[in-house]
């Protein structure tokens, strides 16, 4: 007998994939091939909350388990919110910790006005370690203490903290954390380091994004958690991240920034499930615009990019769609071309629903044998694969999607580029947490 | 960049609506380096050109021949520039520097290779120092050592030379012989970062109309205005090739990346890679890409096709952009392009120094059989 209070599990459950725009929200559910977009019935609301309850109601009559997760994209409303000059976002702090501050003004701000402007004051720390990690300069300790003597003087409690070298030796990042948070009781601390990627420039936009989004996406997750406690059954929510994959909420809450650019990589994926395809190349439309992407063994095709609107490159993947002639494919027809026929939301909501949990990991590292090259390379896939497993997904089912080692050109030999991609199941023993 | 009369395809001045161009087309000459720092280093330089007006881009026949001119260049790896930013006055003080040992004053800058993020910086030096950009380079692309130049090849000295790193802190290279210099400085640069702001190659512009490669950095401009028109890959090569010479080898879907981490000559800085590329349509083909800091040698299905010193990039046809060799991943749908370096370097002396065999591979270069 099926019991109400446990989690939805197997081909019985129908999944539902919502996208949440500034105005409204959208919502499709999908169980096995079926998708039925989900439209609310007036005088049935269309916020977050009205879309939801519509649509676990048409998973109830579609599935005989009903809904076993709800996964929201949340990215239009986090770039909507960036967006908008008088949209209520905390001020953030952001400290740089290298040898030697700016001496040109442009080099001491983010080249993205986006950026900047949620950027209430700046410090610059002396310190800092090359990308092998060496120490380039002691941390200013005199510097640090009298940044936290002014940072605790101005009310600001959103702080972005970016260290040169701090992927291969987070050190100096995490003495600045400790005495702000010290000087700052409750102060809320994104660190560059816990996204690794490549360029000063593109981690601490990261990481600004990041604070900026925290308030906005706690709330958000609030309301969602709380329309789930009050449908029927035992729904697990998940939140769609920028690689087209998920996290838990637990996670987004934290790294608000992986969330950011979802909608893309969902719709790709959406189109690609749609059309029953594992491979191929998405056309889409954007302002009246052709544009191009790519999906590959069922996950769309990401990187770290310039994501339309943010005039600055992110450290964390996206799917970055690019311009695309109308009449021509130039893959050289060795995968199909599709020109989805629905709607991007449905797109998104479907490619929503389908996703998987997934992380990336993007490291630079020196080795000096083969053998020290496999070494790095398994250390990497077993630190993405731990990494999965705490986004949501099943003990066991996780796997690599995508690994490349390259040399890093013009460095000392042995230093290497190192990214890897894993994908997993979801764990449904998750639900309702 | 405004045209000047009688002198078609280059230009007068290099203003910030030139950067977002300028940066392309340094990009198609060095696809080594990725854009983890692309935003920053063109909104400083746009904004410096914004701030002290646009920088005069001449000839070298166009300036005095007793002018004294210096080359400058970002010695080291773009990855540890992307992460450890310039503070900005990086290149001004190495050619300060220069200038204070030679007691001269340097009437023209120009870059040491007019490709990747070292053509940019020799706008920016300009700009600080408020004198004309030479319309020449040392490489007309890159090559991994400071004395693969045209100028070395002409008997001018790179020395005395200046590199500051980003920490500041500075290093000053007197010695007889190129080869030095590049051991000399290379174990310096790792100590300050990773990366350096080099100036080097102090002489006249006398010295460079016979010594430096001409019409590169406006050829970078031509090429970049290319690649910002995103167009059809197809239309794209075969713009890119009347401009250039460049041509297609094949089209493929990157099959493999394989890190070899066999140790190489200390003076070739990276471990040797290698790609395999399964052409799509054509004649199906497999393709060998071997690596270094650029590419090196193209084979197809076991035969050489291009090598050093042809300029061997791969197009990202998907996306429509030049794809960078730190980020290149398997399944990416890639050209494969060739485009002739300048004629210097098919001489026996320029073989000798860039070509295949400097990078541990002796075979016949294609253009020789």
């Amino acid at each position: 007998m099926y019991d109400h209070q446990m989690p939805a599990q197997g081909d019985d459950v129908a999944h539902i994939g919502v996208t949440l725009r500034p105005h409204r929200a959208y919502a499709a559910v999908v169980h096995g091939a079926t998708v039925l977009p989900v439209e609310p019935v007036a005088p049935a609301r269309a916020d977050l909350e009205g879309v939801i309850a519509a649509a676990v109601g048409v998973a109830l009559r579609a599935a005989p388990g009903g809904a076993g997760a709800v996964t929201v994209d949340l990215a239009p409303l986090l770039l909507d919110t960036l967006v908008r000059t008088e949209a209520e976002v905390p001020p953030v702090a952001a400290v740089r910790i290298v040898p030697r501050a700016a001496t040109d003004p442009a080099l001491a701000r983010s080249p993205a006005e986006l950026v900047e402007r949620r950027i209430a004051r700046r410090w610059t720390v002396a310190g800092g370690h090359d990308l092998l990690g060496n120490e380039l300069t002691p941390l200013d300790g005199d510097g640090l203490a009298l940044l936290c003597e002014e940072l605790a003087g101005t009310g600001i409690r959103h702080v972005a903290i970016v260290a040169a070298g701090s992927q291969a030796r987070p050190a100096h990042e995490r003495e600045v954390a400790d005495a702000i948070l010290a000087a700052v009781p409750g102060a809320r601390i994104s660190v560059a380091s816990d996204y690794g990627g490549q360029g000063l420039v593109a981690r601490e936009a990261t990481v600004v994004i990041d604070s900026a989004l925290t308030a906005l996406t706690e709330r958000v997750l609030d309301r969602c958690e709380r329309t789930l406690a009050r449908l029927p059954g035992s729904l697990e929510l998940r939140v769609a991240r920028g690689d087209g994959g998920y996290s838990t909420p637990s996670r987004i809450r934290v790294t608000p920034v992986v969330a950011f650019g979802a909608t893309e990589a969902l719709e790709l994926c959406g189109a690609a499930h749609l059309a029953g395809l594992d491979d191929c190349r998405v056309l889409l439309s954007r302002d009246g615009r052709p544009v191009a992407g790519e999906v590959r063994h069922g996950l769309a095709v990401v990187r770290p990019d310039v994501p339309v609107g943010i005039g600055t490159e992110l450290v964390v993947p996206m799917a970055v769609l690019t311009g695309a002639p109308p009449d021509s494919y130039p893959g050289g027809a060795d995968v199909p071309v599709i020109r989805p026929e629905a709607p991007p939301h449905v797109l998104a909501c479907v490619g929503a629903a389908i996703s998987q949990p997934a992380s990336w990991l993007d490291e630079v590292a020196f080795i000096e044998s083969a053998a020290e090259l496999d070494h790095v390379r398994r250390d990497a896939e077993e630190r993405a694969t731990a990494m999965v497993m705490a986004n949501g997904a099943a003990p066991g089912s996780t796997r690599v999607a995508e690994v490349s080692t390259v040399a890093v050109p013009y460095s000392p030999s042995g230093t290497i580029r190192i990214r890897v991609r894993v994908a997993g199941s979801p764990d449904t023993s998750l639900a309702g947490r | 960049m405004t045209g000047q009369p009688g002198y078609i395809g280059a230009s007068a001045s290099i203003t910030a609506e030139d950067v977002p161009a300028l940066y392309e087309g340094a990009k198609f000459y060095s696809p080594a380096v990725g854009d983890a720092n692309r935003s920053s280093i063109t909104s400083w330089l746009a904004g410096l050109l914004d701030r002290n007006g646009p920088v005069p881009l001449l000839r070298v026949e166009a300036v005095p021949p007793e002018t004294p001119c210096v080359s400058v260049c970002v010695l080291g790896s773009g990855s540890a520039m992307a992460d450890l930013p310039p503070a900005g006055d990086e290149f001004e003080m190495a050619v300060r520097q220069i200038e204070r040992l030679q007691r001269v004053s340097f009437g023209a800058v120009y870059p040491l290779a007019a490709a990747t993020i070292s053509a940019l910086v020799a706008v920016v030096a300009a700009a600080q120092l408020r004198v004309p950009l030479l319309d020449a380079d040392g490489m007309g692309r890159t090559f991994a050592l400071i004395h693969h130049t045209a100028m070395h090849l002409s008997g001018v000295s790179p020395t005395p030379l200046a590199a500051v790193g980003p920490t500041g802190e500075s290093v000053l290279v007197e010695v007889p012989s190129g080869p030095r210099a590049d051991r000399m400085l290379r174990a310096n640069v790792d100590t300050v970062g990773g990366w350096a702001a080099l100036a080097a190659y102090p002489t006249t512009a006398g010295v460079l109309r016979r010594a430096a490669l001409p019409g590169t950095v406006s050829r970078i401009a031509n090429v970049g205005r290319l690649l910002l028109d995103r167009t059809d890959p197809d239309v794209l090569v075969t713009r890119l090739g009347t401009i250039t010479g460049c041509r297609r080898l094949a089209r493929g879907r990157i099959a493999e990346l394989e890190h070899l981490s066999r140790p190489s000559d200390v003076t070739i800085p990276a471990h040797p890679s290698s790609l395999v590329v399964e052409e799509t349509g054509g004649l199906g083909r497999q393709l060998r890409i071997e690596l270094r800091s650029e590419i090196v040698a193209v084979f197809a299905d076991g035969a050489l096709v291009a090598g050093a010193p042809d300029l061997i990039s791969l197009l990202d046809v998907s996306r429509g952009v030049l794809a960078t060799l730190d980020s290149l991943e398997p399944g990416d749908l890639v050209d494969v392009l060739a485009t002739p370096a300048d004629a210097v370097w098919y001489s026996p002396r320029g073989m000798e120094m860039v070509g295949m065999g400097s990078h541990g591979i002796p075979l016949a270069h294609p253009r020789r059989r």
